[in-house]
Parts: C-alpha cells; structure tokens; sequence
C-alpha cells in the first residue's frame, strides 16, 4: 500500500495531475472489451491510468514500473477486438491517444512518421493532401496502424504491399532502453535517413509485427504510403460458387495488376449494404440477399486512365474465363462496398451489427484449403445449431478472404453472429468457436497472425525459446502486458 | 433508467468510433478531448452504465462529473448509430436521469436546478422581468398573429441574449412576420432541465406551455435557441403539443427567399459558420444559416473541417451552458473551436443561437483573438445587410 502511494505520487510528479487517475470510473472503462465480453474474462482494478504526452515521459514510467514491479498495459485506441489490451493484472494502464502528431508527410519517400495516438483516418487526411493514401486495413477509420502493426494487419492492400506497412521504429523496451529500429538505429540515421527498414542484420522492425505490444512501447513509427494514382477504381465480380471464385483469385493475382482483392460471401456483403437497423429487420435483409450473389469478388485497381482502362479489360477476361461475372450495384451499394473496400471506412462496423456480438474463425491457409476450411466451419456452425439472433433461422456465418503475397497463402476470415444478451447461446458460440479452431488448426494447419498462447504451445521449442528467450531479454522483470491470451 | 436501455449497452461494440468524425477525422467528443480518459467519451460512459447495472459501480457526484461533462451534442450518436446502431447519448441522459432520481448529483447541477425550480429561470432573476428585453422595441405581445416568438431564458435574461431576441425580432417585423412575443407570460421551455435528467421538472414546464399556448390558440411558433427549438419540436411530442415550431433562420430564409427581406448592404468580410448542435446534428437544419449568410453580398463563406454533421460542440450543451461540468482551459471546446475558426482565415465566427455566441465569443477573448475574430450570429450580420436597425450587437 506505502509502495502503491509512492509510486502513484512519482507518476503524477511525472505526467502531472490531469494526466493520471486513480478514479474507479476512469478505470472500469479499460476492463472490458468485445472479446473479454465472449470469454467472461476478468481484468482487475488497475492502480492508475496515465495519458503520457512523450517518449521521455513512457520511458520514465517504465523504469518506475520496473523499480516497483508493476505491469504496465498501453493500448493506442484499444479497438483490438481480440482482449489484448486488457489490464488482466491491475497496475498501469498506458492510455497512448494523446500522443497523435504526425511529425512528417514525405512524398518522396512515401512515407510517413507517426506517433501512436495517431488514427487511420487522421493518417488518411494528412496523405491525400500530398495525392498520397494509406496502405489502411479493411477495418475502421478510428483506429491506429501502431496497435494494428502490432496486432495482425489484415488489408484487402495484401498482395500488392504485402503486410507490412511499418518501416523503422521507435520503441521504449520494457526494461527502460530505447530501441530504434532499421536505419533509424544510428544518431544520423534517425535523423536524416530513418527510412530503411532491413539494415544492420536481421530485421528488428518485423519482429514487432503481431508482437501484440509484448516486446515494447512504440513510440514512434515509419509507415508506408502509397501514392494516388490518376485513375482508382473498385470492380465488383459476381460469382455461383466459392470454388470458380478462389480460382479467379489466383488468375488475377498472376497479372499482377491489382490494387485490391477480397473476396466476401453474401452475408458478409449485406452488413456493409445495410444499416444496422435494416439488418434486424428480416423482410429488408432478405430483399437484399436476394439482390446479392452468394460470392462477391472485389478488386481494386489504379494508374493511369489508359492502364486503368486495360487492366479492367483484362480482369474482365479472366473473370469471365473463371465463372464469374460483372456485377452491377445501384450506387448506394456501390459506396458503401468501396468504402470497405478502400479501408479505414466506418461501414465496415456493421459486419457485427446489429448486435455486436461476434466470433471469429480466423486462419491462413493455402488457397486450394480455403473451400475446405469455410465448409468445414459451414458444417461445425449447422452441428451446434446456431441460429440467426433475429430470424431465428440456422445461421449464416460470414465469410472473408484476402490473398497474401500473390495468393501465397489467404486469410480467410469467418464471423459467427450473436446476441450478446442471449446467454445461452453465446455458451454455444463458444463452443462451436473452440471446435471450429480444433478443426482448422489440425486438420488444415491454419495458422493465425499472433502469438495466441495455445498456438505457441504447437510449435517446434526453438521458435518458442526464441520468442520467449528475446521477452526474458528485454522484459526481465515481465512488466509489459503480463496476464493475458497473447502474452509471451 | 439505464435498466430500460440494456440492449444498447449490451451491445456496444467498444470500437470507439464515438471519438472521432468519419470523414473530417477529427475529434467529435468534446468532453472526451478535453479530459482524455474513456470515462469521458461515450465509449467509456456506456461502459459506467453497464457496470452500474451490474452493480459493479455505484452512482455518486464524482461519478457523475464523468456523464454531467456531456454536452448532449450528439456527436458520438452520429458515428455510433449509422454504424453499430445504438444511441449512447440516450444511455448518457437516462445515467443522468437515474442520478437525478436517487439524488446523487454534483452541486453544479444541483445548484443550476434549484435556480430553475425557484425562479422558474437559471439567472435567479423574477419573474416579472422577464419580458423587458424587448421595452423600447416596437414588437406586440401576444394576440392572434400568426406567430409566438419564444426567446427562452437567455434570450429573456442574458445580456447578449437581450439583444439577439431584439435584432431577430426587428428582422422578421421587417420581413412581414404576424407575430407576438409573451413579455412575461413566458416561461423556460425546459430543453436544459431535460438534458440534465430532470424529467420532472420538465414535464411540468413543457406541459405548462403546451397549455399556455393552448389556451392562447398559437399554433405556430418561431424560436430565437435551437435548444427551445429542440425541445418543442421534439421533446414535447409526447404531449401532443398541437403547435408548430420553427427556428428563426428558417423563417428568415423564407422572407429571403420570397424578397420580403432584402440583404442589400455589402459586407466584405470572410466568415465560417458554427452549427449549434440542436439546430444542426438534433434536427438536420444545416443549410438555413448558410443561405442567410450566402444571401449578403460580399460576404464569403468559408467551411470549418468540422461542419454540418461532425460539427464541434461549443461545449455548451447538455446544461454545460450553466453548469460549466465540462471545464475551462485551452482544451476546452469552445477555445478549440475558436481556433479552428482562425485556422480558416476567416474574420468572423458566424452562429445560430445564443448559448454558442456566449461560449464562442468568451473563448475568444480568453485566446486574445479579439483582433482577429468576431462572433457575430447570423441575425446580426443579416440586420446589417438589410439595413434594419441593430438592436443588439455593441
Ligand atoms: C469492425 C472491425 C474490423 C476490423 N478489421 C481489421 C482488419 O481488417 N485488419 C486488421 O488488422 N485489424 C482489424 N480490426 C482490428 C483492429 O481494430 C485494428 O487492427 C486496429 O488498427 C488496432 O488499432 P488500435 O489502436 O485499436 O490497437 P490497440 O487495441 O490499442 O492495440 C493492439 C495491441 O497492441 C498493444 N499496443 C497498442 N499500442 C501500443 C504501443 N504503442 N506500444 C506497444 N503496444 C501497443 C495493445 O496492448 C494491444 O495488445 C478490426 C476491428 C473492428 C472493430
Ligand atoms: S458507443 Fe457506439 S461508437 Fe462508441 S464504442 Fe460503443 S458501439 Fe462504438
Ligand atoms: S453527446 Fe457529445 S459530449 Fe456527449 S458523449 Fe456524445 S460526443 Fe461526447
């Protein structure tokens, strides 16, 4: 208690008075997130929450929770959807919102550096004042590409940019060291050059990729843009079946010529078509259902008008070749699909409306198991007979699936809908989730983008020791993100 | 009370869009900039209202500073409700309601009621005062015309307030408006009593009106506040108010419109416009001032990013306007809006109603931008322009 008071006071000497709190209703509101609600996990109390304002003053806090051995928690907007940012051992949580400036905007690198309370839309805005644009998710505009780097960084951009948008870093290590990463790593180089990413050996900026926060705080971050091109445009392909569907997939990306490419079932097309309120609405929903394909393919391009205008006459082709066909949306459809399309949108909140319970099948495989792996949940979501939360109907599960590195490998993305005000049936989400995991993971080798705890027990020791061995390195004393589903 | 909007806090979805404009990405909340902490964003109040139906929180006056700071803007209803489909500012007011019930509010509220319920207005003034903004004015009392013009308490009380209510009314007497004023038959139309949780209290001051001008047979009214304006029009729903009810920027686009009105005068000055809340994101009125102010010659209208539905809050909202829950400082909303206005270049801070004139032109004062902005509200640019005689602005 003495310890827990003289702490607190250093870190209010430190961040200043309006910048902590110690207040109960400050507090409960970082307990809980969608997931946690799923799980019934509980977090508890932390001792404070702090808004720290520079890297100095995080790097100042660390070594206070260090010298007093308390776990620290950041989180830039805490919207991982996955419980990773949730104090499961109290202490502090860092609330990293108020440090959003863009330092730099630079066209001729197509970058841009970022602090972590910066949020994509923001990013977006600063970019295409210099005809530049994110390399976004397909999730919402509201959100950081900081924790996203860190979480998995899922992109309909995939194939073109791959996943890693993140160049150098800037990271205070939970033992207190600052860390730069890639050219950055040298006084000049920070200074004049932080601009590469694969200097001085092995690549120290990816191994914070879906590290979930668990090897340190970044502080700063070098981020890719790409540049706006004089023609973009969003094709919209409709297709019977997901087999011609996939096959498309893999035409396409041999040209090389896309911007974009996801593919969606029809359930997960009309949450982005509808409004949450017409989505519980049976008749509305079934109209456009029955307006909608049962597979949608979306492909994004962009060049110059006559580059856009060959590389749409080519995709045609190889849609047609493969099955498919043009669809034609009325414009309100067609807005709301290019704005998922397109990334850091807000449509894309409703693929849990209406009633934001969800869980998420997710896993990479390759393509030729994609149709295996969605039947396989098709038949595990019909054997726990889960049922639509409004209709009451057998449910339809969504499907998602964004090609990697030119169809290397897919993500492929399923969303079990709920009610979370139904207990019952959220006990049997649950357990279909479970049995969905077992199947995908055993069976199809599906392997997810972060360090689930449960997945690292499948892995050969070395990759575990490693993962472990660098945590114990920089973290002697477990300070950062101790308790969780995805600590190391 | 909260228990009745459990689904909507059931299904939150914690995602956070409620802090920043779609589109302008900006911050909406005004609260939430100028605190910070989840608590102070819907987000995080959604997440007090659970915790308080799980008996995992129990309601006092330091909790309710955390919900008294809303300003009932609606901004975070704005991102929230197309997207996820739940209201939070509907969650927030009943949190308000609920403390209101059991009595654990803060004494700024407490005080700002008791005003309220004693002197029927929150200057503490009488009564019998109330009309006297508009002595020395040719404007009639109340008979059989066309319209009532409402003033509400600011505009009966408030200085500044006192002045608009005069130039508004001298504008539409010019423009051929049948109307009458109350004097001190008026009585507070309740909007921010409402706000704040105090259902009571506003029932009767609704009720009292609706019967009011029931008995005076005015069918249609024209109000100087948006937050009036609000209330009548949606709010007193319930009652069956059998009256109309407009704000004044749309009657005076109306006589405009029909040359009843003439802005002939020009005035050369670069201007933005402010949306109140409760004239704009409340009741989708976003283009009335505009076309008022497009209508002077030489006047150029410049957009804030933050404007029509991501408009800013002035910070004066949700009884903000008496109770200052919200704070002062260089991040509270009405100085940030004021520099965002100068960002634009513009010369003047047009505004509809005189809650946000009062925040806007104290906060430019406290960013000594007295050199560089104005606030003046469209009715007294207007006047200007058509050359009726300004009896408000200094
Ligand atoms: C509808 C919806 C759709 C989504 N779609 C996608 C998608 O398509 N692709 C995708 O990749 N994600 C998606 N997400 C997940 C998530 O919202 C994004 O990845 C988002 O960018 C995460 O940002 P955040 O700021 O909320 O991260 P946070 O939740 O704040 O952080 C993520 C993790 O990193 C840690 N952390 C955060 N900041 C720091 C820091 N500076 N230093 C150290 N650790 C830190 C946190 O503790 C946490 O473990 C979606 C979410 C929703 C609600
Ligand atoms: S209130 Fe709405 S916008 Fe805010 S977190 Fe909850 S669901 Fe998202
Ligand atoms: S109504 Fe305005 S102040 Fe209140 S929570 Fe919503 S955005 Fe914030």
């Amino acid at each position: 208690m003495e310890n827990q008071t003289a702490l607190l006071k250093k870190l209010k000497d430190l961040v200043g008075e309006a910048h902590i709190s110690t207040h109960k209703a400050d507090l409960l509101p970082y307990m809980r997130d969608s997931y946690t609600n799923l799980m019934n996990r509980e977090a508890a109390l932390p001792d404070c929450v702090l808004m720290p304002r520079s890297t100095e003053e995080i790097q100042q806090i660390v070594l206070l929770a260090n010298e007093y051995k308390v776990p620290v928690y950041p989180r830039s907007f805490g919207v991982n959807i996955a419980g990773s940012a949730i104090p499961y051992q109290g202490g502090i949580v860092l609330d990293l919102k108020a440090m959003n400036q863009i330092f730099e905007v630079n066209e001729d690198t197509l970058t841009a550096t970022i602090e972590p309370g910066v949020c994509w839309g923001q990013l977006r805005k600063a970019a295409r004042k210099k005809a530049m644009d994110i390399i976004p998710i397909i999730g919402p505009y509201q959100t950081s590409p900081v924790g996203n780097y860190l979480l998995t960084n899922i992109t309909a951009y995939s194939s073109r940019y791959s996943m890693d948008r993140a160049v150098t870093l800037e990271v205070v290590l939970p033992n207190g060291e600052i860390l730069r990463t890639g050219s950055q790593a040298t006084e000049i180089g920070a200074e004049v050059n932080p601009y590469f990413r694969y200097s001085y050996g092995p690549d120290l900026t990816g191994l914070f990729r879906g590290s979930m926060g668990n090897y340190g705080i970044i502080t700063k971050m070098v981020i890719r843009l790409r540049p706006l091109a004089e023609v973009e445009k969003n094709l919209y392909f409709a297709f019977k079946e997901l087999k011609p569907a996939l096959k498309a997939i893999q035409r396409i990306e041999r040209l090389e010529i896309s911007r974009t490419v996801m593919l969606q079932n029809k359930h997960f097309t009309v949450h982005c078509l509808l409004s949450p309120e017409d989505l519980k609405d049976p008749a509305a929903k079934e109209e456009a259902l029955r307006s909608l394909p049962d597979f949608v393919l979306a492909v994004g391009i962009g060049g110059k008008a006559r580059q856009a205008a060959l590389y749409e006459e080519m995709l045609g082709e190889e849609i047609r070749s493969s099955g498919g066909e043009t669809l034609s949306l009325p414009d309100a459809f067609k807005q709301s699909l290019d704005e998922v399309q397109e990334g850091a949108g807000q449509k894309i909140l409703r693929m849990f409306a209406p009633f934001s319970g969800y869980a998420a099948v997710i896993g990479c495989v390759p393509i030729t198991s994609a149709e295996n792996v969605y039947r396989r949940v098709q038949e595990i979501v019909a054997k726990f007979d889960l049922k639509d939360s409004i209709t009451d109907d057998p449910l339809q599960h969504e499907l998602l699936v964004v090609p990697y590195d030119r169809c290397s490998s897919v993500y492929v993305e399923q969303e079990l809908l709920y009610d979370p005000l139904d207990i019952d049936n959220m006990e049997k989400v649950k357990a279909c989730l479970r049995e969905c995991y077992k199947v995908i993971v055993t069976e199809y080798g599906a392997v997810h983008t972060i360090p689930n705890r449960r997945l690292l027990e499948r892995v050969v020791p070395g990759y575990a020791a490693i993962l472990r061995g660098i945590k114990t390195m920089v973290d002697p004393n477990g300070i950062l993100l101790p308790g969780g589903p995805y600590s190391i | 009370m909260l228990a009745d909007y459990k689904e909507d806090i059931y299904h939150c979805l914690k995602c956070g869009a409620c802090r920043t404009a779609f589109q302008a990405y900006t911050p909406i909340c005004p609260s939430g900039f100028q605190y910070g902490f989840d608590s102070y964003y819907a987000i995080g109040r959604v997440d007090l209202a659970r915790a308080v139906l799980e008996d995992r929180l129990a309601i006092d006056a330091e909790v309710m500073r955390r919900i008294y700071s809303c300003t009932s803007c609606g901004g975070c209803d704005e991102q929230c409700n197309p997207a996820v489909g739940i209201s939070p500012l509907r969650i927030i007011e009943a949190f308000k309601h609920q403390a209101i019930e059991k009595g654990l509010i803060p004494p700024e509220v407490r005080d700002f009621l008791k005003g309220l319920q004693v002197h029927g207005n929150p200057y503490l003034e009488p009564s019998d005062e109330r009309g006297r903004w508009a002595e020395g004015t040719p404007l009639e009392s109340y008979s059989d015309q066309d319209y009532l013009f409402y003033v509400g308490c600011v505009g009966s009380y408030d200085e500044r307030g006192q002045g608009l209510a005069r130039t508004v009314g001298e504008l539409l007497q010019s423009g051929g408006l049948s109307f009458g004023i109350l004097g001190n038959r008026e009585i507070c139309d309740g909007n921010e009593a409402n706000r704040v949780g105090e259902r009571g209290l506003f029932e009767f001051l609704a009720t009292h009106n609706i019967e009011l001008f029931r008995e005076l047979g005015i069918r249609k009214v024209v109000a100087l506040s948006p937050h009036g304006f609000h209330a009548m029009k949606n709010d007193y729903a319930k009652w069956d108010a059998g009256f109309e009810v407009a704000h004044y920027t749309q009657i005076l686009q109306a006589q405009v419109r029909k040359g009843s009105l003439r802005p002939r005068n020009r005035l050369e000055v670069k201007a933005t416009f402010h949306d109140p809340c409760f004239l704009g994101r409340h009741n989708a009125e976003f283009e009335a001032p505009r076309f008022l102010l497009k209508s002077i010659p030489g006047l150029e209208l410049i957009e804030m990013d933050r404007n029509r539905r991501n408009s800013f809050c002035c910070g004066g909202g949700g009884g903000n306007f008496f109770t200052d829950m919200i704070g002062s400082g260089v991040r509270s909303p009405s100085r940030v809006r004021v520099r965002e206005a100068v960002d634009t270049g513009a010369e003047v801070l047009a505004v509809a109603c005189p809650n946000c004139r009062n925040m806007l032109e104290d906060a430019v004062k406290a960013e000594g931008l007295e050199d560089r902005l104005q606030v003046r509200d469209v009715a007294h640019l207007l006047a200007q322009a058509v050359g009726v005689r300004d009896r408000g602005h200094p």
